[in-house]
């Protein structure tokens, strides 16, 4: 029986020494994993922002372009995102709506900043989504969803236009894993915590959007895409209690003010 | 791994057929089994079931082809479900988890080449005992 045990032990040493000597090697690097990843992440988020552009009406506006721009580099720089990677494009649409789609493209719909009460408020929203891109959890929903060998063959321009648009839906109106949505709300507090935002008006805007889906369902994308709303804010609520935030920047809400306004204008 | 011995008595040629037999088995369910690492024990298994009054020399075959799938069976299980995750959930590819696999693969391919060679060697009539599987063997079975 020693003599089995031993042998045993032994094997298990082996086993072990040869998966501890090959994990030293950077396989990823050798088979290229991530470039081959990255590759398939930028086509297949070009392709879907290409599709959308198409579709929908860009904002290009400077005058409100540029607020929005100012509150994600805002975000970015309070915690060492590369700023230059993230893609923001605002579209003119009534539905309450922004997501996230690969490579980094950031969208919010003007429905969106029309029903925020305050930047705040958008401020958690752009950093909710901020976080989806920051986790990974964009590649992995749609891998997810659609699947890997559907992604690849979109990336290689092989995928039908249909499939390509019910793997956009699947970003742009369903919602991620119910703790992919916790990550993402407690990475965005996070984030405003650190940019010296008061999350607190982020947690409002889940609760009241929650309640005003009741009513309009169809048109707030955002929330019902984002299920347990209430249940996330009182998470967030949670999350900061205890701590203080300085005041909301007057310069911020001027601005806020003047993009609510020019928005409103070029409508 | 695999040492060469003599048995208790000389077992006849039909003996040598079913014994190397079980060991064809599993390697024929290897085949089927490489993606799901259940089917090849399930298949030994039933060999080993069918043998269970056979003669002391092949019950000893089938036991430790038995075993040999059972040693492989846990590893190659955390590989799999590994993979699932990796499909199916937030977990990522790792370098990690490729060297992990790539151990497997080994320790599977050491397997088979020692099953083929077990199967061939035990038809000739030599009696070869597994490193572990071997002693294993000798603890569980008996002759009656």
């Amino acid at each position: 029986m020693k003599k089995i045990l031993t042998e045993l032990a032994i094997t298990l040493g082996i086993i072990a020494a040869v998966w501890l000597g090959l994990s030293q090697v950077d396989w990823m690097k050798l088979f290229r994993i991530e470039q081959a990843t990255r590759n398939t992440e930028e086509k297949i988020g070009d392709l879907f922002w290409k599709m959308l552009k198409n579709t929908e009406t860009e904002i290009t506006s400077d005058s409100i372009v540029a607020p929005v721009d100012s509150m994600l580099t805002k975000i970015c720089a309070a915690n060492s995102i590369d700023r230059g990677k993230v893609k923001l494009h605002l579209l003119r649409k009534d539905e309450i709506n922004a997501f996230a789609l690969p490579n980094n493209h950031l969208l919010i719909y003007s429905g969106l900043i029309a029903s925020c009460e305050n930047e705040a408020e958008l401020y958690g929203v752009i950093s909710h989504e901020l976080a989806h891109m920051e986790k990974n959890h964009v590649m992995n929903k749609l891998i997810k969803e659609v699947g890997l060998s559907v992604l690849i063959s979109m990336s290689t321009g092989n995928g039908n236009a249909e499939i390509i648009k019910e793997a956009l839906k699947h970003l742009s109106s369903t919602a991620y894993d119910r703790s992919l949505e916790t990550e993402a709300d407690l990475t965005a507090v996070d984030y405003l915590e650190k940019a010296g935002i008061n999350p607190e008006p982020f947690a409002n805007f889940l609760y009241r959007l929650a309640d005003e889906t009741k009513n309009l369902p169809s048109q707030i994308y955002w929330i019902s895409t984002h299920p347990e709303s209430k249940e996330r804010a009182e998470k967030i609520i949670e999350n900061i209690k205890g701590k203080s935030f300085p005041n909301v920047e007057a310069k911020d809400s001027l601005r806020f003010a003047g993009l609510k306004t020019n928005l409103k204008k070029s409508s | 791994m695999i040492a060469t011995s003599t048995f208790k008595y000389e077992p006849s040629e039909h003996e040598l057929e079913k014994a190397a037999n079980s060991y064809v088995m599993s390697l024929v369910a290897i085949m089927g089994g490489f993606p799901l690492p259940i089917i090849n024990l399930i298949a030994t298994f039933i060999f080993y079931l069918g043998n269970l009054r056979g003669t002391y020399f092949v019950r000893w075959h089938c036991i430790q082809a038995l075993l040999s799938q059972f040693f492989l069976l846990p590893f190659n299980s955390v590989g799999f479900w590994w993979t699932v995750s990796i499909i199916f959930t937030p977990e990522t590819i790792t370098s990690r988890y490729i060297a992990y696999i790539l151990t497997i693969f080994i320790f599977n391919l050491a397997e088979f080449i020692g099953t083929i060679y077990t199967a061939i060697a035990t038809r000739k009539g030599r009696h070869i005992e597994w490193w572990v599987i071997g002693g294993l063997t000798n603890l569980i079975c008996k002759d009656k």
